[in-house]
């Protein structure tokens, strides 16, 4: 699909105008390119190529063939309309697109699509925004000649489950959405029912249209066929502003659009109407998870803090921010090297440049990126991913190595890509502890038992070995399944010796990335937010405590002041909870929402969310990606008595410069301007330069967007990855030894606990977006068939699991791809329900339930 | 009495049984091949003359010679799908004469180096498909497939696989389709089977006749073959006629016979009446008109050429003066309009746009406009499809329309208060 | 019971037939169909697991193919070929008397739900019309049902409900 300078050029006419073009090339993509002649398609879409059912593409077509008895070549002209889509470029190929016939062509194509479609663009979604309609005013005919009685009346808003409607009458049958779950995400859960003009699109999955990628079918059905729950009826297109994001929920950086109109149930502010792709070939291409899409409805939610809230006689009670600020910097003040932060996966660089910033200053470098599962940042400065990877440019003679993650759930969009690698020919190794959803297309698996996986990287086969030494790049993604901070490290360090031993890294397309639990984990630690690393993986010279410190800290008195950003420690943690019950340190969190654990502070402040600022967020392969301000912050009209949310950085910096730091920056610009001076990674970048972008094949979106979809043209910025050590030669990178951990074995009558991420979960922000409510799994343990049946339960059981002295009740799911005696318990599916940061649960003991 | 290849079963009584095949020359063909280069066997039929008597009318041996020569899984994909209106002959050999086909059909994988053969056949013929296990089964027990047939070293094994009630499965790649698993939709050509047909692998699809032809041919030479029929047209052909005929059937006739003697043996049309229209080639060919020049003219792959139609599966519906065409007309656009994939636009949409506008002749709503509008939505369709069937579903409307314009007049005006709607003629039911 | 309890012979005799699983799915409909009468979603998930294949396509072969039923039909399924070879023999007036003789019109099951009826496109023996399968056998219960006269049908109709009642 993609076009490479080295390929081989061949002339190809198209409408009296020769033209070079890449051979082999799809004809409708290179007319575009090439002659910026715009072929109109339906069922093609470039990146789910040909069907050829439509039949709008239709053009003259003449070939070169040599003459039977001259001998000599000459141009054959097809004796009837061809369909461009499914031709590739060849020397000599002939294309008319401007004659009558063709024009003809496409009219009476448009006219049979029209003949029963409902004419009801005035109410449709996609009205302003449609292929069929662009088309027809294009290239249709004025009115039908079908008698309206005649047409053929099918069925209106039909769920297919809760997330997507499916309007019968509106669909052209391009089976666009039916080949997208099919070919791109496997999952296959639409098709075609009956035939004929009868045929229609259905699901039979359960529950419906059962697919965590489902909203991508409604940006490239070409009709508003297919439309979210979410969205229907709901605004206009062309009433609607488009403001670049960046996912705030998952460590791929998503490239999206806000799409904001003024509401009047929201004062004439503007409000988020839709979240849509925006194209990022680097990135996510044109396509993003269901997760992704429609989790922002917590955003604008009535539960959002407006204002500081300061513990007064053991009540939280509103507070003006002069106020509250006074006090947190007072406590802070008296810690001095006892202040400790806690930062979330939310936060952006700025955040946490300014948070670490204020805590170093008190002299402590007590700083925690939550959630602390992983380890190894500093690694990845060394053998990330060198700039200019693309995982969308990996395939034929590379190798990717996945060890210790359920990517599917993890990180969804790398899942897509790592998939769409192997099937142009890359070779996949997986080090997991169960079957996921990559096995299908693995070369080697290697099933190491859970905390095994680093010394399973010590000890890969010759077979796996030769793969990789073999191959032309090689990336390894390393996940969070069952990893603490310390397992975690290993397992990296693990897979940085083998890309380093096999001659894959400081390469493009070569290097290691983490799949961080979270969106701007990556950013965190560049920034400097951890214990031991200052910004730009500087050791500092007097370690702070880590996550598992500062919970200790807040007993024993290591810690008397404790800044809490955007995370929820206490959802998870068991022992952060019974730390900050009872600890005398000053707590302030700074949040969106009353959390778990804002119920502990003496402090909170209101935090904005993501669509309400501006900042940056660095995504696993280190691509710094730049996001914009879609809405006014919450709480914008209690400005004036001392209300409203304040982005996290300008909290910190406010509480700085109290206690004697610099002026606050006005904008979020201008601090990254001082990131780009301290953080030598990131020198020479800046918002401004971040915002740019590099071109996009295929070229999709704006008028094109029959073509494409209504994702969107990015005109956002595409971003910049900063180079990693390897990057400037290889005596900057060395192997090291691993401390690889051994393998937890279950011990008698216990099972082997192991915490894994849920592409959805019940974090308060994903409880907020109705429509993926029902997709949240009960929380559950899952349990091989031999397992269940020796502990004498099956399917839908409760059973309690006894968990660091904690009864966790989970339903049992029994799953032949969890290996024996092990306990697959997924994160965050209710509070504290997953064991502590560690792939082991050592004491265990199974209850029956009565329901 | 001319040459007869493949209704034997009407002079060998009890022909299906296995040892009466054999008793009258059953296999020797087979034997005679497996001794032979397979490339010659593809140059013999080639020189036989022999075209595919499925409906393309393809030279079956240019077709096996476009199959790839390496050593690579290849298949042959017998098609028993017979669901043509009008079509009943492949049926009659594999009730009759099935060892006939599976020979050709072995034979046909000997020649292009095939491990499996697939006889799709539809599931109407659910009965004939036991006929089929049957034989294949006595087929097995008598080494005539498996391993190292008749010691010859070519291995060989064949399944029967039964649709479920869709014409498009006919066409060869919906066919295959189906055979995967699938929906039977047409897939998009080229590639063609033979580069790339079951599970993306060489296949060769030929009708049963086609391939019942096949041992007669290895048997008694390309030569013998040629010398039945015309050059248009080698051998003899399964005329299956139905319709307004005195005794309709299958009707073995060297090819070049014209549609008058055709008639005559199938015992002169019905009540006397006179011939009005001609389907050379069931619903799918354009009609004819019978004229004089029509009724004498020696029918072969080429003959109906210049007329806009052709001689298809020879699956022959006559119409006689009773049939108002423009009813018969719509009867074969329901027909295309039910069994119309739906996957391209011009034949899903145009299929059923055609259905509501014949549907207003049996309203008694046709007005002149219409007429025009049912030859235009049919024009509009042309050219456009995926597959043929599309462009079949044009051919009953623009040619009843060319030639029988009255039978449509006569509904405008009917609808217009000036005529009686007209309804079918009442015909006795016909039968014992 | 599943298809695999009761017909496990049957489906691995047809897996055996094809390189890949997924083209067994048409005669592992048929025996589903036979099993029960008609493809229940049991079935269906069934299949969906022994081949293979996602629920949802089995669901859209189901519709595809006209044989196929995923609804509840009669006993004995009765196919009319109404065609237009057949039609221009008396075929839709045949139809129409076997209709009125079973109280039901096309497409609907008798009372007795021993008998679902539907008028047919061709299937191939338009030189017997007028015609009539019972499950997709043109000779059923000792009888052709070619070559048919209404009188005779009938009578061949009320053989077939007899031997079932007496069944
Ligand atoms: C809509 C359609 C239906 C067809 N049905 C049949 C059929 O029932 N039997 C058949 O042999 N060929 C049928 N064909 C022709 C096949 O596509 C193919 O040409 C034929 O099987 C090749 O075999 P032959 O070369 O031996 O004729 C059909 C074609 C189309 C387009
Ligand atoms: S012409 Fe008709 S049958 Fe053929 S592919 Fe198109 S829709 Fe299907
Ligand atoms: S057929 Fe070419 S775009 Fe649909």
């Amino acid at each position: 699909m993609a076009h490479h300078e080295e390929d081989t050029l061949v002339t190809v006419v198209i409408d009296d105008v020769e033209y070079q073009m890449p051979e082999g090339m799809n004809l409708v993509d290179a007319a575009k390119v090439y002659a910026d002649n715009d072929i109109p398609v339906f069922c093609y879409h470039p990146k789910l190529g040909n069907a050829g059912n439509c039949r709008m593409c239709l053009v003259e077509l003449g070939s070169p063939r040599r003459n039977r008895e001259t001998g000599e070549m000459e141009l054959a002209w097809f004796p009837t309309l061809q369909t461009a889509c499914t031709q590739t470029v060849r020397e000599g190929l002939h294309v008319r697109t401007a004659t009558q016939w063709v024009a003809d062509g496409r009219r009476e194509i448009l006219e049979f699509l029209l003949s029963s479609h409902p004419l009801d663009c005035p109410i449709c979604d996609k009205g302003g925004e449609c292929p069929l309609q662009n088309l027809t005013m294009r290239h249709g005919p004025g009115t039908s000649r079908m008698y309206w009685n005649d047409k053929m009346r099918l069925g209106k808003h039909i769920p297919l489950g809760e997330i997507i409607y499916l309007d019968q009458e509106r669909c052209i049958h391009c089976a666009r959405c039916i080949r997208f779950q099919e070919a791109i995400v496997d999952d296959p859960v639409l098709s075609f029912d009956k035939r004929g003009r009868k045929q229609q699109i259905i699901t039979n999955s359960d529950p419906g249209f059962d697919s965590i990628f489902s909203g991508n079918t409604t940006d490239i059905c070409p009709v508003g066929a297919l439309t979210t729950a979410d969205f229907r009826f709901n605004a206009r297109p062309w009433e609607m502003q488009a403001i670049g994001g960046i996912d705030p929920h998952t460590p791929e950086g998503a490239n999206f659009v806000y799409d904001v109109r003024p509401d009047r149930e929201k004062g004439g502010m503007n409000t988020i109407k839709r979240i849509m792709p925006r194209q990022n070939e680097a990135v996510n291409e044109i396509w993003i998870s269901d997760k992704t899409r429609f989790v922002h409805h917590y955003m604008d939610h009535p539960d959002r803090l407006t204002t500081p809230h300061i513990r007064k006689n053991g009540q939280l009670t509103p507070a003006t921010w002069d106020e509250a600020l006074e006090v947190v910097a007072t406590k802070l003040n008296a810690a001095g090297a006892r202040a400790a932060a806690i930062g979330g996966p939310r936060l952006a660089n700025e955040d946490f440049f300014a948070i670490q910033a204020l805590i170093r200053a008190m002299g402590s470098s007590s700083l925690a990126a939550y959630p602390a599962l992983m380890d190894g940042a500093d690694i990845v400065n060394q053998v990330g991913v060198a700039s200019g990877t693309n995982l969308g440019d990996l395939g034929a003679g590379d190798a990717i190595l996945v060890v210790a993650s359920d990517l599917h759930q993890e990180a969804p969009i790398w899942w897509v890509r790592v998939k769409q690698a192997v099937e142009r020919g890359a070779q996949l190794v997986l080090v997991t502890g169960r079957e996921t959803r990559l096995d299908k297309w693995a070369a080697h698996i290697i099933r190491s038992p859970y905390g095994g996986e680093a010394s399973a990287l010590n000890a890969l086969g010759d077979d796996v070995m030769q793969v990789l030494n073999g191959a032309t790049h090689m990336v390894a993604l390393v996940g969070s399944e069952g990893m603490s901070p310390a397992t975690s490290r290993a397992v990296a360090q693990a897979a940085a010796n083998l890309l380093i031993e096999t001659g894959h890294v400081g390469q493009a397309g070569s290097g290691l990335i983490m799949v961080w639990p979270g969106a701007n984990l990556q950013g965190a630690y560049d920034m400097g937010f951890h214990h031991r690393l200052g910004p730009g993986y500087e050791p500092v010279d007097e370690a702070g405590l880590d996550y598992a410190g500062i919970i200790e800290g807040l007993t024993n008195g290591g810690v008397e002041f404790l800044l809490v950003a955007g995370a929820n420690p206490v959802f998870d943690d068991a022992d952060a909870e019974a730390a900050l019950s009872g600890t005398g340190a000053f707590v302030v969190v700074q949040d969106l929402f009353l959390t778990e654990t804002a119920e502990f502070a003496d402090v909170v402040l209101p935090a904005q969310s993501t669509a309400e600022r501006e900042g940056t967020f660095t995504n696993g392969e280190r691509r710094v990606q730049r996001f914009y301000q879609a809405i006014e912050p919450l709480g914008y009209e209690l400005i004036d008595q001392g209300g409203g949310a304040r982005a996290d950085w300008l909290i910190a910096r406010q509480l700085h410069n109290k206690l004697g730091g610099p002026v606050p920056e006005i904008a979020a610009t201008q601090l990254f301007a001082q990131i780009a001076k301290t953080v030598p990674q990131y020198n020479g970048m800046s918002h401004a330069k971040l915002a740019r972008v590099v071109p996009q094949f295929p070229d999709v979106g704006g008028d094109d967007l029959y073509y494409g979809g209504t994702s969107y043209t990015n005109v956002h910025g595409t971003g910049m990855q900063w180079p990693v050590r390897a990057e400037m030669g290889s005596e900057h990178v060395s192997t090291a030894g691993v401390d690889a951990p051994a393998a937890v074995q279950p011990e008698d009558g216990m099972l082997v606990v192991v915490p894994t991420t849920s592409h959805y979960n019940r974090e308060r922000i994903f409880t907020y977006t109705d429509v993926l409510d029902q997709r949240i799994p009960l929380p559950y343990a899952a349990l091989n068939p031999t397992t269940a049946e020796g502990l004498g339960v099956t399917d839908d059981e409760r059973i309690v699991i006894r968990l660091d002295g904690r009864d966790v009740p989970v339903t049992v799911l029994v799953d032949p791809s969890v290996p024996e005696n092990t306990a697959i318990v997924p994160r965050r599916l209710q509070k504290q329900g997953a064991p502590h940061a560690t792939t082991t649960a050592p004491v265990l003991r199974m209850e029956r339930v009565e329901q | 009495m001319s040459e007869i290849i493949l209704l034997r079963n009407r002079e060998i009584e009890n022909l299906r049984n296995y040892d009466v095949y054999v008793e009258h020359g059953g296999f020797e063909a087979l034997k005679k091949t497996l001794q032979m280069d397979p490339e010659d066997v593809i140059t013999e039929v080639k020189d036989s003359n022999l075209r595919g008597r499925g409906g393309a009318g393809f030279p079956t041996g240019v077709k096996w010679n476009f199959m790839p020569r390496e050593d690579v899984t290849k298949y042959v994909a017998v098609n028993a799908d017979e669901s043509e209106p009008g079509t009943f002959k492949d049926r009659e050999i594999m009730e009759e004469n099935p060892y006939q086909l599976l020979e050709g059909s072995l034979i046909c994988a000997y020649a292009v180096g095939a491990e499996l053969v697939y006889i799709y056949i539809r599931g109407e013929y659910w009965e004939i498909a036991e006929i089929l296990d049957e034989s294949i089964e006595r087929m097995r027990a008598e080494g005539l497939l498996g391993q190292d047939i008749l010691g010859s070293g070519f291995s060989c094994d064949m399944h029967v696989h039964i649709g479920a009630g869709a014409y498009i499965c006919g066409e060869e790649t919906a066919l295959l389709n189906s055979l995967e698993g699938k929906r039977g939709q047409p897939r998009i050509k080229p590639p063609f089977p033979a580069q790339s047909g079951l599970y993306s692998k060489p296949t060769v699809v030929n009708n049963v006749e086609t391939l019942a032809n096949v041992p007669w041919i290895m048997e008694h030479g390309a030569d013998a073959f040629k010398a039945i029929g015309t050059e248009g047209g080698a051998g003899t052909k399964i005329f299956s006629v139905s319709g307004c005929v005195n005794k309709p059937g299958n009707y073995e006739l060297p090819l070049g016979i014209t549609f008058r003697e055709l008639f005559e043996i199938a015992g002169g049309i019905t009540d006397g009446n006179q011939v009005k229209g001609i389907l050379p080639a069931g619903a799918s060919a354009a009609i004819l008109p019978a004229t004089d020049e029509i009724l004498d003219m020696p029918l072969d792959y080429e003959s109906l050429k210049p007329y806009g139609t052709g001689l298809g599966s020879a699956s022959v519906i006559v119409l006689d003066e009773t049939v108002d065409m423009a009813w018969a007309a719509s009867k074969m656009v329901q027909f295309f309009a039910h069994e119309s994939c739906g996957q391209c636009t011009p034949c899903r949409e145009g299929t059923y746009w055609l259905e509501r506008l014949y549907e207003r002749i049996d309203h008694g709503d046709l007005d002149p406009e219409d007429v025009e509008r049912m030859d235009s939505v049919a024009a509009q369709m042309q050219g456009k499809c995926i597959c043929a069937l599309g462009e079949f579903a044009v051919n009953p409307v623009m040619a009843t329309i060319k030639h029988f314009r009255e039978d449509y007049d006569a509904a405008v005006a009917a609808a217009q208060g000036s005529g009686d709607i007209p309804v079918m003629p009442e015909t006795t039911p016909a039968g014992d | 019971m599943a298809l695999m309890t009761t017909r496990r012979a049957d489906i691995e005799h047809h897996l055996a037939k094809y390189p890949d699983k997924r083209s067994a799915v048409m005669p592992l409909l048929y025996i589903a169909q036979e099993e029960y009468g008609h493809i229940t979603q049991e079935a269906i998930a069934e299949i969906a697991e022994i081949i293979d294949v996602d629920v949802t396509h089995i669901r859209g072969l189901i519709g595809f193919y006209t044989m196929y039923h995923d609804k509840p039909k009669g006993r004995h399924l009765l196919y009319i070929c109404t065609d237009l070879p057949c039609a221009v023999r008396g075929a839709e007036a045949f139809s129409e008397q076997i209709q009125e003789h079973l109280g039901i019109g096309h497409g609907d099951t008798t009372a007795d739900g021993m008998f679902t009826l539907e008028n047919v496109m061709c299937i191939g023996a338009c030189h017997r019309a007028p015609v009539m399968q019972v499950d997709f056998r043109f000779n059923y219960n000792g009888a052709n049902w070619e070559d048919l006269t209404f009188e005779r049908a009938k009578q061949q109709i009320e053989d077939l409900r007899e031997a079932q009642q007496t069944e």
